[in-house]
């Protein structure tokens, strides 16, 4: 996987121009509950659960290169256990459990960590194709339990999740959610790059690129897995809480179905897998595509969705992070002209890949 | 205590229902150990032969025992259109690119299926009666013993293609090594063409016997795409007999799953027994290899 061999990221952060957009877009995030209207509150919320989605997906299948397909189940697992915990009685769970918001989620966020922590050593025996399908499997069971105990989960009707966190007429629940989504954005985004630029991610990406030449040089592959595994599930728990307490409803089919794990991919593949920025990217476009193909273009959207993901995999597998990066880093020069040269040579290489085996 | 008969009619009925499966996972089988691809879309390649089987009967009241060759001509060509128009690209490419080339298909082929068909389950009326021969132990109803009947002469069709015909032939020899295949002058892009054809076809065979014995909505492909997997890696990659006792062993103990913890467990039973043997014994039961690679 010769994309991996770049690290345009770092040039990109050192950048002070790129620290001044940082610093323009998380000004203008922190703005938008006091500036837009509830429902665009709502569909930018939506856009931020979806970059802790992609970032989160993107650590264990583009730097640790283990595809999962059972992102859904983390997402799903986070936002039950966060509902339980802020409201104990719809679950049939004593009252006294009950939890402020803040720690429910982040609560959430832990079990799904806790759930890939021992679930990780069972299914990191499979690897390849077993170990996509054996996630998809997983998250097929945990969803259909879910859907049978009623008592826990409403069944398909689900329940409505309680807390009202508006603090006064000018700052309604909506928006005190946003905010705490956004806060919870920034720190899953924080996080990962200190992994992605650390130890942890010249291990995932060592086990990535050849995990039996890695593992004779002493990585051992089970431990960057895990590491990758436990920490894309905590932050995928941690959106779902958020999530279920922003709509303040909650059922299996909403948040444990396959649709999320969908959404995942789909902004990792649009964006730039195994890229820092390429979720970030493809997070905003999927939200562009969600919102503005359903208006346009109406039920079709979702085969768009999939003609894309198909489109850019086979023709522009660095999504769209690798066509920004040609048409405009190499172009700004200053910090991206130290590493241009080195992305020109290893792109012909990621395209000559030798035809046979 | 379940009463003896109903677990007995179940065991018949699962048999009878592991033909079917057995057909499904045929299919992905091929694919999967001559191409090294895994057809995410399968499951939802076996929803569209389902729907052109319902519509066929819909439409001119052909019972989709006929449907059913429909299905699979359409299929194929499906299959031969995806290979040479994007699989090309991906296949040999290591294991991200098909992987999520047939994760997009089969948003396509979903979101087609809702927006010809709507949400809603719909099934096919076989034109067979639903009566049958009372074994005694247990009741065999008609409509379920010439699905599997039709299912076993399907398998063994493809056997004796595998076994008998040059291309079958050529296809064996590029399961066990492409590289010496080239070499011996067999044209393997055209293989994996003629693979996926038939690998498809089967999948739309699969779906139009599914649709005469349960509802089929367009969500189910992810569903018939685990029970597939699960029967191959039951019955092991490459091995047809394999298959077909892997898909009974499906059927049977998803119907006592049934039967045992209540309606809503079948699909676990079938999921949860196929965890169980990926990560205990992922070359499969009758495997001959290939597991975990």
């Amino acid at each position: 996987m010769s994309f991996l061999e770049r690290h345009p990221e770092e040039s990109l952060l050192s950048n002070r121009r790129l620290q001044a957009v940082i610093g323009v877009v998380l000004l203008a995030l922190l703005a938008v509950p006091f500036t837009t209207t509830d429902a665009l509150t709502g569909l930018i919320l939506t856009g931020l659960v979806f970059v802790m989605l992609g970032v989160s997906w993107n650590l264990l299948a583009g730097y640790a290169g283990q595809i999962s397909l059972g992102h859904a189940a983390f997402f799903g697992m986070g936002a039950f256990v966060a509902a339980w915990l802020t409201t104990p009685s719809a679950a049939g769970f004593p009252a006294s459990i009950q939890l402020p918001i803040l720690v429910a989620v982040a609560v959430g966020g832990v079990a799904a960590a806790l759930i890939a922590l021992v679930i990780g050593p069972i299914i990191f025996r499979l690897s390849g194709h077993y170990f996509a399908i054996g996630t998809l499997a997983l998250a097929a069971v945990i969803e259909l339990v879910m859907l049978d105990q009623r008592g826990l989960t409403g069944g398909s009707t689900g329940y409505y999740v309680q807390g009202d966190l508006a603090i006064n007429e000018f700052v309604g629940h909506g928006d005190v959610m946003f905010l705490l989504t956004l806060v919870a954005t920034v720190i899953t985004v924080a996080v990962t790059y200190r992994i992605v630029r650390g130890a942890g991610g010249l291990g995932m990406k060592a086990i990535h690129d050849d995990e039996e030449a890695a593992s004779s040089l002493g990585v051992n592959p089970l431990k960057y897995k895990m590491y990758a595994f436990v920490v894309s599930s905590f932050f995928a728990g941690l959106a779902g809480g958020l999530y279920g307490h922003y709509t303040l409803y909650i059922n299996p089919e909403s948040t444990l179905a396959v649709t999320w794990t969908i959404d995942s991919l789909v902004i990792v593949i649009l964006g730039g897998m195994g890229t820092f920025a390429g979720p970030l990217l493809g997070a905003a476009l999927f939200l562009l595509l969600d919102t503005g193909l359903a208006a346009i273009v109406g039920s079709v959207a979702t085969s768009i969705e999939g003609a894309l993901i198909i489109l850019f995999i086979i023709f522009l597998p660095q999504g769209l992070y690798g066509l920004a990066e040609d048409y405009l880093i190499t172009d700004i020069g200053g910090g991206g002209a130290a590493t241009s040269p080195q992305s020109e040579e290893s792109r012909p290489a990621a395209d000559a890949v030798p035809d046979e085996d | 205590m379940v009463a003896g008969e109903l677990v007995s009619q179940s065991i018949v009925n699962g048999i009878l229902l592991g033909g079917i499966y057995a057909v499904a996972a045929l299919g992905l089988s091929l694919v999967f150990g001559i191409m090294d691809i895994v057809n995410l879309a399968h499951g939802h390649m076996l929803m569209v032969g389902a729907y052109v089987a319902i519509l066929v009967f819909a439409a001119t009241g052909i019972t989709p025992l006929i449907g059913m060759f429909i299905a699979m001509g359409l299929l194929f060509l499906l299959g031969i259109v995806l290979q040479k128009v994007l699989l090309k690209h991906v296949v040999g490419e290591g294991l991200e690119q098909p992987i999520i080339v047939l994760f997009g298909l089969a948003l396509i082929l979903q979101n087609i299926g809702q927006l010809v068909l709507g949400g809603d389950a719909r099934t096919a009326d076989l034109g067979i009666p639903g009566n049958g021969i009372d074994l005694g132990f247990a009741f065999l109803s008609l409509p379920r013993t010439v699905t599997f009947v039709v299912a076993v002469v399907l398998i063994a069709g493809t056997w004796a293609f595998l076994q008998y015909t040059r291309t079958g032939q050529a296809i064996r020899a590029t399961a066990q090594n492409r590289t010496a295949a080239r070499y011996m002058g067999i044209d393997t892009d055209r293989i994996y063409v003629i693979t996926l054809g038939i690998g498809t076809a089967l999948a739309g065979a699969a779906g139009a016997l599914l649709s005469m014995l349960f509802p089929i909505n367009p969500f189910v492909g992810w569903s018939y795409l685990l029970k597939a997997f699960a029967v191959v890696v039951l019955g092991g990659v490459g091995s047809i007999l394999g298959t077909l006792v892997g898909g009974v062993i499906l059927g049977v103990s998803e119907n006592l799953g049934a039967l045992y913890l209540g309606g809503g467990y079948r699909n676990v039973v079938s999921l949860l027994i196929f965890l169980g043997v990926l990560l205990l014994k992922p070359e499969g039961l009758f495997g001959t290899g290939g597991g975990g690679e």
